[in-house]
């Protein structure tokens, strides 16, 4: 049963449509990636899931049930634009955040010393959050999304400005905190990240779901295959075989597509044409390559 | 999670974070000292103006020293008499001000400028009941039947005010008052005006408005701030009346503790109905420099306000203009607590403003509300309160960041204008004795002064 799920939702400003009939969902224990190119419509769906933007049509529902504020405590969101309180100290601001999601003060407490701990931050507790480097205070703003223990985690744009480090320390905790049952949703345009990491993915665009579903579905059933073959010396004429096609082919290197019915072997035959096989292999389109069949220019 | 948790946990968090900072220790301390110092310097003023020095020099009438300290006592005038040999060395001691006025071998007064009336018919007084006595010895009169004759009688004095039962003093008791309630409204307006801006800048305000509807973040923040100047009003009003108390001019009806209670209710009424209208008006804007120009039919109406119930009392506190303005609930926090302090607000007349201030306030926080909700989360260029209003919803935000650290000179130069014109306005209206001039004054003060405050603003964020 899905615990998040949009269901038509549809968001007007002006005579753009923002959202337009937007119908996805996301699983529990599972890492969904929310894609599409910029201005596709990601924010405004995830600022509807909190009730920053009323809907024009269509509904946000939690366990079947439509979200209100009752729900939304038990939400955690990173929005797009970080923003704590500059001026005030990172321990104080974060047991804040988590009472107004209607915890306790010493239940708040805990939470947030366990993140502080874990993000290496615990020597910081008490300084003011615009004293903080940039990185710390990203780190910050993260554990303002996880004080109340969320089930429902939407972060938007989690991975954009953070270096390699903490890129990797994100997607670490993040998968930690859907591993431990929470229903997690983010947004990125770091495709081979999200291929990584996320079990499903959405697509959006034009404010409509182009593509949804698990990675592995998805990519099995676009009906052609790509062979990577990497090469030393000569290269033979790759498109003599019926249904093949080359990419990208360079010195040594060459990429080719064929269908998703073609006999693996008259493949391997071709690359054994060349002197010496350095490596092949023979997978399903990446996440990009979905991508932009998904969402045509 | 109930809405009123929410809302005072918001309101917790800005009486905790506000009480951090040494400019609110500063300010209450300076709002004492101001208030202390306004009731406490004009007693003692009063006080040193019941002793004078008189000089004698020259053949002075046996019996005239005595005389005139027996006729100063009549009118409560300590007369402290010297003795000056010489004319010259008399009159430098009047140009020196060591007396306030000489008398000459008993038949002449040299004073320092004009003669002080009330000294002059002390001495003059003395001079002639002496003559009487040496005249009715002359004519075989016994000297004790005379003095018997001619023993002072007390005569007080009485000043009239416009309002039966109140002195000037009340007046300028309920003049004061009104100061500061229109201070106080407008110095937690602001903290409500540039709070809300700075959550808003600092992008904090879609983290809080994912866990909370916006009606509960802004009633919280008008109350928290509210709850602090409450505290730092009451503090001031308990200090006005402990100063009144002990310098002894308890004669002043209008400050007594059931008054002192109605103006801290008019300063909640009034603090409500501004503070709901300046964080509706905060969240139009973007940057923490445009917010005192977005709030300026704010700020105007709140001066506006304060001038028509200024007019409307010094006309006559029992008037129709009066009545009116104490009604109204635009100019109601500002003319009320004055006409109660005047014993000129019938009963009904206080429970109706009360009534329609409420009405008011409680009308405002709905549209206050409804604008806040749909243009807290609107970024980019400034939000006009005509799109808000007309459409359904909020517009996508778009890409102009602000510096989220950014700090506001905002409240600090509204702060500094009001204290000047609050100032100079007082020290104009004490010079000229008259409040309009002294209104004016210090209207123009904080103008000049909030204007280079906001030009100094823009100046430093366009080079920085």
């Amino acid at each position: 049963m899905p615990m998040l799920e949009l269901d038509g939702a549809t968001k007007r400003f002006g005579a753009a449509h923002a959202l337009d009939g937007c119908t996805f969902t996301a699983a529990p224990g599972r890492l969904t990636g929310f894609l599409g190119p910029n201005g596709a419509g990601k924010t405004t769906a995830m600022r509807a899931v909190f009730g920053l933007v009323e809907l024009d049509a269509g509904a946000v529902r939690w366990r079947g049930a439509p979200v209100g504020p009752a729900q939304r405590v038990q939400f955690g969101y990173m929005p797009e634009e970080r923003g704590l309180y500059p001026r005030m100290p990172v321990r104080d601001q974060l047991v804040y955040l988590g009472e107004l999601c209607g915890r306790s003060r010493p239940a708040v407490g805990q939470t947030v010393d366990r993140w502080l701990e874990r993000l290496g931050l615990a020597d910081r507790a008490d300084e003011r959050v615009d004293a903080l480097s940039h990185g710390n205070q990203q780190r910050v703003q993260l554990i303002a999304a996880l004080v109340n223990e969320p089930e429902l985690l939407v972060l938007d744009e989690p991975f954009s400005g953070l270096d390699p480090l903490a890129m990797a320390m994100m997607a670490d905790l993040l998968a930690e905190v859907a591993a431990a049952g929470a229903t997690v949703l983010f947004s990125s345009h770091q495709l081979d990240l999200v291929e990584d990491l996320c079990e499903d993915v959405v697509i959006v665009d034009h404010g409509r779901v182009v593509l949804s579903g698990t990675l592995d579905e998805l990519r099995a059933s676009v009906p052609e295959r790509f062979v990577d073959i990497r090469h030393r010396g000569a290269a033979p004429a790759w498109s003599a075989l019926p249904s093949v096609e080359v990419v990208e082919e360079e010195a040594g290197a060459v990429r080719l597509r064929v269908g998703r019915d073609a006999d693996v072997d008259a493949v391997a035959a071709i690359a054994r044409r060349t002197p010496e096989i350095i490596s092949f292999s023979y997978e399903p389109p990446t996440l990009s390559e979905l991508f932009r069949r998904a969402v045509i220019r | 999670m109930s809405g009123w948790r929410q809302g005072w946990l918001v309101a917790r968090r800005e009486l905790r974070e506000r009480s951090r900072s040494p400019a609110l220790w500063f300010g209450t301390v300076l709002m004492l000292g101001l208030v202390v110092v306004a009731i406490v310097v004009p007693a003692v003023l009063e006080d040193d103006h019941v002793t004078a020095d008189v000089g004698f020099t020259g053949e002075t009438p046996a019996g005239l020293r005595e005389a005139v300290i027996g006729q100063g006592d009549a009118v409560d005038v300590t007369v402290r008499v010297h003795r000056y040999d010489g004319m010259a060395a008399g009159e430098d001691a009047v140009r020196a001000d060591d007396v306030d006025v000489l008398v000459v071998g008993g038949r002449e007064l040299v004073w320092r400028g004009d003669a002080d009336e009330q000294l002059r018919a002390v001495v003059t007084g003395a001079i002639q009941v002496l003559a009487v006595q040496d005249r009715a010895a002359a004519a075989g009169i016994d000297p004790d039947v005379l003095a018997q004759l001619s023993a002072p009688v007390p005569v007080g004095n009485r000043e009239l005010g416009t309002t039966a039962g109140r002195s000037p003093d009340d007046e300028a008791a309920a003049y004061a008052m009104s100061i500061l309630l229109l201070i106080a409204v407008a110095t937690y307006g602001q903290l409500v005006l540039t709070g809300v801006v700075q959550e808003k800048s600092s992008r904090v305000v879609e983290v809080l408005l994912a866990r909370m509807p916006a009606r509960n973040l802004l009633a919280g923040k008008v109350a928290g701030i509210g709850l602090l100047g409450l505290a730092q009003f009451a503090v001031t009003a308990v200090a006005a009346l402990i100063a009144t108390v002990a310098v002894e001019s308890v004669d002043i009806p209008a400050i007594s503790g059931d008054v002192l209670v109605w103006v801290v209710v008019w300063f909640v009424l009034g603090y409500a109905m501004y503070a709901v209208a300046y964080g509706a008006f905060g969240s139009l804007a973007s940057r923490t420099e445009d917010a005192s120009s977005i709030a300026a039919p704010v700020t105007t109406l709140l001066l506006v306000g304060y001038w028509a119930s200024l007019f409307a009392m010094g006309d006559d506190p029992e008037g129709v203009g009066a009545q009116v303005a104490s009604l109204v609930p635009v100019t109601a926090p500002f003319a009320m607590p004055g006409r109660i302090a005047l014993g000129a607000a019938a009963w009904w007349e206080q429970l109706l403003a009360v009534a329609l201030a409420g009405t008011a306030i409680a009308g405002l926080a709905v549209v206050a509300g409804r604008v806040y909700t749909r243009a807290i989360l609107h970024t980019g260029a400034r939000t006009r309160l005509r799109d808000v209003w007309r459409r359904a919803g909020t517009t996508e935000a778009t890409e102009t960041r602000s510096n989220p650290m950014d700090r506001s000179s905002t409240s600090a130069t509204t702060l500094i204008a009001l204290a000047a014109a609050a100032a100079v306005g007082g020290a104009v209206a004490l010079t000229t004795s008259d409040v309009v001039i002294g209104v004016g004054a210090g209207a123009a003060v904080f103008a000049v002064v909030s204007r280079a405050g906001s030009a100094r603003a823009r100046h430093r964020s366009l080079h920085s």
